[in-house]
């Protein structure tokens, strides 16, 4: 660790030299460890290592970035004077400085000190035998189910991770960070009579994801609903498309976290507001003027970033700007009421502080402002009430397909299974379930949100964004919640 | 040893190669281990980002990427069949390569043996040299200072315009080199080149209408940064008052950066033999029949005249040039050693397209042969449509008939008789892939290389299809 650290202060006193009036380094290792069996056949599956240091500057105003693998002498003051170079140049077309937000550490600069994620059962002592075992037993519960000979997949996943971030910055600030994540899930496909379907739990696309040891892989009980996952993808082959109309919609928790992380994380990004992302991934409907006033949703609606959170993949103890993490409410009581910031951006809105969400992927990246964990808070129903207290209703489960316009107001979205509810009671499965709508309307649309028994933190390991795209991590936590007369489409 | 930071405009993948090797040689040295096959790559890149205020982001960087593919006989080497890991990193200092050999080694003697141990393909035969590319020095000597001026051009450009710009610079030097224990050693040197501008009307953050452009190379010198914010500024039709149409079926005219959102989805999903084999892919009991006009021809081409990519996949197969649909057909999916194996029972005869590390084949530089239609003549040929110039976050909601759902953008233009009438707000269209290319009435002249949101890049023209069915609208 010492080396680590020496060759990032080494990068930032380098860059100061140079010039810089703003340094700061991070030396990252990663080490990840992605299993999966695909039909029993270990296959894409990997254990990357990678290891390397970036070293961002502020000359004249304008932000430099240099970063390359590895941990050689030179690299320090080599790619301090790149990233140095490089700011010097870009400045002279700079039409305004970039001015940072002061740090949080009395005086106005960063705190220096230590934070691990808790972790009870370390995923990286286990051997590889188990991991792979486990994996074997778990895809042995999807098997011998009948009419299993149409599914043409299973698959079982394990994803582990773990990231040491060695950061210094200017005036002597430096930070540790170790932050562990595991996650789990299995799913099964089904192809009859034309149609293919997915079935997945706990939640598609690779399972759930904790900031935690192997302790939460072991918590989601995979093999239990081996046979189920199997069951449903096969009656959903035979289960007729969802019909299109109005009708009231109930979110599961694991389509809930999607539609939160698209029409809420997103258009919250100040740097989105402000039209600097809107190249690639877009702007945001939620412009500055509507901060503090604008109806978001329903008077139930509250939505809470939080950095803090127990489990949160999002969960550190600062961000890539050395701010200590934070949590602060985006909407609440159905007002909007904060954005997700950055030093650099914090000023736009006239905020001395920022709200500690500026992050990289890894070491080759520069951070950009991203959505930290985001949660809606509980509220206090049960999922049997809300069911029964539903006349003509479609019950989404698990995310299948999302797509949003650019301004984050337009989306639909389709989900792996839908259960159509009339009076009362679940009465068929239907595929396909499609809902459309506009991203205020839907959330003032809210009328209840099951209670905190049935709310559950749910892991987003693959959000991209910026261009060239990164990769960062967040969680959002959601109990299951109703939407009055949504659109469905076919 | 190659070096992993990068000053000069050298790439070096011989010496990327000649590191492959010996990584191949430490592994087969190593107790137990059967094959391996080592792919080691060099990625130099520069970026510089811009809005408003000019530059707001940029790196310089590089890194190194080592992977490992090792095939053991098991736990004690006894275990009567043969079992296969990948693993990673980053460094060919000596103690990594050992470390890298005994964890692959480690995973490989727990995982299941393969059903199907289909050997390591073996040395290329003939002309190797057409595969190592044809990097450009410039482009990969190409950093922020050489950004500088031209993002100043571009922005003073939508100043003037009165357009906030928001855009990207970005030039790539890639190597790559691949050997394995069955004697295959191949090698590659490319570029990429990147510009893309957004020009949007706005007050304060405010939005209104905007206007998008991009050009993609092997060469930053082939780029035109100039036009490309012209046009740009042009497409956001500053001043003009939005009309607005109802969702319905059109005849559209979409322009190369809108094919390829509907183009990269078969791509991804449905032109690779696992696919087809595992019954997701719109080839299913398509293959063969004539479905399409004579004309439209989709073809997987590595070495496509316009824009040039790695002509080796990653098993280190040479790449066919192929024709995925044409007279009026679906041809039938690409392959790795693997499904070359299964569905020909010749792993020689993969078509090239392992991409390392995903869930099967899948093609690489996908094409639609030029037609013979300006873009102007496309538009002349619609009595009553839309022109689209973008499509946002498109994505999958069926893969049998490849059922995409997605929202126009950066410019959404009604055609009426012939003519460009005037800018709409923007529509979501529910469209499947397989109907729209049997609706193609014309195909442009004005081949194109594009991207879109996710991964990936399509070679492509404008495309006149009829009945393209729009779902719902906004109002922006």
């Amino acid at each position: 660790m010492q080396n680590e650290h020496q060759l990032a202060a080494q990068a930032v006193e380098s860059a100061e030299r140079l010039g810089a009036s703003y340094a700061d380094a991070r030396f990252v290792e990663v080490e990840q460890e992605d299993l999966a069996l695909h039909n029993g056949v270990l296959d894409r599956s990997s254990l990357q290592e990678e290891r390397g240091l970036g070293v961002r500057v502020l000359v004249d105003g304008a932000w430099g970035f240099a970063a390359a693998a590895g941990d050689e002498e030179s690299a320090p003051e080599e790619l301090a004077k790149r990233a140095t170079d490089a700011a010097r140049a870009l400045a002279a077309a700079r039409r305004k400085p970039v001015e940072l937000a002061p740090g949080d550490a009395p005086g106005g600069g960063l705190e220096s000190g230590e934070w691990r994620t808790p972790v009870g059962e370390d995923p990286f002592a286990l051997s590889l035998a188990d991991k792979v075992g486990f994996l074997q037993d778990v895809d042995r519960a999807m098997q011998g189910q009948p009419g299993d000979e149409a599914i043409v997949a299973r698959d079982v996943t394990l994803g582990l991770r773990r990231e040491r971030q060695h950061f210094v910055a200017s005036g002597g600030v430096q930070q540790y960070q170790e932050l562990v994540r595991s996650g789990a899930g299995l799913s099964a496909t089904a192809a009859k009579d034309g149609a293919v379907e997915t079935r997945s739990y706990p939640a598609s696309f690779g399972g759930n994801y904790r900031s935690a040891g192997f302790e939460f892989v072991r918590s989601l009980g995979l093999e239990e609903h081996g046979a189920r996952v199997v069951s449903e993808a096969l009656q959903l082959c035979e289960a007729p498309v969802c019909p299109a109309g109005e009708r009231d919609l109930i979110l599961m928790g694991n389509q809930l976290m999607l539609q939160i992380h698209e029409s809420v994380g997103h258009p919250n990004e100040l740097d989105r507001v402000f039209g600097h992302e809107v190249d690639l991934a877009g702007d945001s409907f939620a412009t500055t003027d509507k901060l503090g006033g604008f109806q978001y949703g329903s008077e139930i609606v509250n939505l809470v970033a939080d950095s803090t959170v127990d489990g949160g993949l999002d969960t550190r103890g600062w961000d890539d700007d050395g701010i200590r993490s934070d949590a602060f409410h985006v909407v609440e009581n159905g007002v909007f009421k904060g954005y997700h910031t950055s030093r650099e951006w914090a000023g736009a809105i006239g905020e001395a502080k920022s709200r500690a969400t500026n992050r990289a992927e890894g070491w080759y990246n520069p951070p950009i402002i991203r959505i930290t964990n985001l949660s809606l808070m509980p509220g206090t129903w049960t999922l049997d009430d809300l069911i029964a207290d539903t006349e003509d209703g479609v019950l989404c489960d698990t995310v299948k397909m999302w797509s949003i316009d650019q301004r984050r107001l337009n989306f639909q979205f389709t989900t792996e299974l839908g259960w159509e509810i009339k009076d009362g009671k679940r009465v068929r499965m239907v595929r396909r379930p499609t809902y459309q709508g506009s991203t205020p309307e839907f959330w003032k649309s809210c009328d209840a949100i099951c209670d905190a028994d049935h709310f559950t933190l749910w892991g987003v390991p693959n959000c991209g964004k910026g261009n060239p795209m990164q990769v960062a991590e967040m969680s959002h936590g959601a109990a299951p919640a109703r939407f009055r007369k949504q659109t469905f489409v076919v | 040893m190659p070096r992993t930071q990068t000053t000069s405009s050298e790439l070096g993948s011989e010496a990327l190669l000649e590191a492959a090797e010996a990584i191949v040689a430490h592994a087969m040295g190593a107790p137990g281990v059967a094959d391996a096959e080592a792919r080691v790559a060099l990625t130099v890149n520069s970026f510089c980002r811009f809005a408003d205020v000019g530059p707001t982001q940029s790196a310089e960087r590089a890194r190194l990427d080592v992977d490992l593919r090792l095939r053991t006989k098991g736990p004690g080497g006894s275990g009567g069949g043969l079992h296969e890991a990948s693993v990673s990193g980053q460094s060919l200092d000596l103690e990594a390569i050992e470390a890298l050999v005994a964890r692959g080694r480690e995973l490989a003697d727990v995982s299941p043996a393969l059903d199907e141990p289909v050997p390591f393909g073996g040395a290329i035969q003939g002309d190797r040299s057409k595969l190592r590319g044809r990097p450009d020095a410039a482009t990969v000597a190409h950093d922020g200072a050489a950004k500088a001026p031209v993002i100043d051009a571009a922005v003073r450009r939508c100043e003037e315009a009165g357009l906030m710009p928001a855009g990207l610079f970005d030039t790539t030097g890639v190597a790559k080199a691949l050997a394995n224990s069955a004697g295959r050693s191949v090698h590659f040197e490319g570029t990429r080149a990147g510009f893309s501008l957004t020009a949007s009307e706005r007050d304060g953050n405010a939005i209104g209408g905007a206007g998008w452009n991009e050009g993609v190379a092997n060469r930053v010198g082939d780029l035109d940064p100039e036009a490309i914010a012209r046009i740009a500024c042009e497409k956001a039709a500053p001043g003009v008052a939005r009309g607005s149409v109802e969702p319905g079926e059109y005849t559209v005219v979409l322009e190369p950066s809108a094919v390829s959102s509907l183009l990269l989805f078969a791509s991804y999903v449905g032109f690779g033999a696992k696919d087809v084999a595992e019954r997701s892919s719109f080839l299913c009991d398509r293959i063969g029949e004539r479905l399409f006009r004579e004309d439209l021809c989709i073809r997987d081409r590595w070495n496509h005249p316009l824009y040039q990519v790695c002509g080796f996949d990653g098993e280190g197969t040479p790449t066919r040039a192929l024709a995925l649909l044409e007279k009026g057909a679906l041809t039938g999916p690409v392959t790795n050693r693997l499904y070359a194996h299964k569905t020909q029972g010749d792993p020689d005869q993969s078509t090239g397209h392992c991409i390392a590390g995903s869930a099967g084949p899948r093609p690489q530089a996908l094409s639609i042969d030029a037609g013979d239609q300006s873009r102007e003549a496309l538009i002349a040929g619609v009595e009553r449509g839309l022109l689209v110039t973008q499509f946002h976050y498109t994505n999958l909601i069926d893969p049998r008939d490849m059922l995409l759902t997605g929202m126009t953008r950066n410019g959404l233009f009604l055609i009426e008789n012939g003519e460009i009438t005037r800018p709409l707000t923007n529509l979501r269209f529910t469209q499947g892939l397989v109907a729209a290319l049997q609706n193609v009435a014309g195909i442009g002249d004005d081949l194109d290389v594009a991207g879109a949101l996710f991964d990936g890049e399509v070679i492509v023209p404008s495309l006149r299809i009829d009945g393209f069915r729009f779902t719902s609208a906004t109002d922006f």
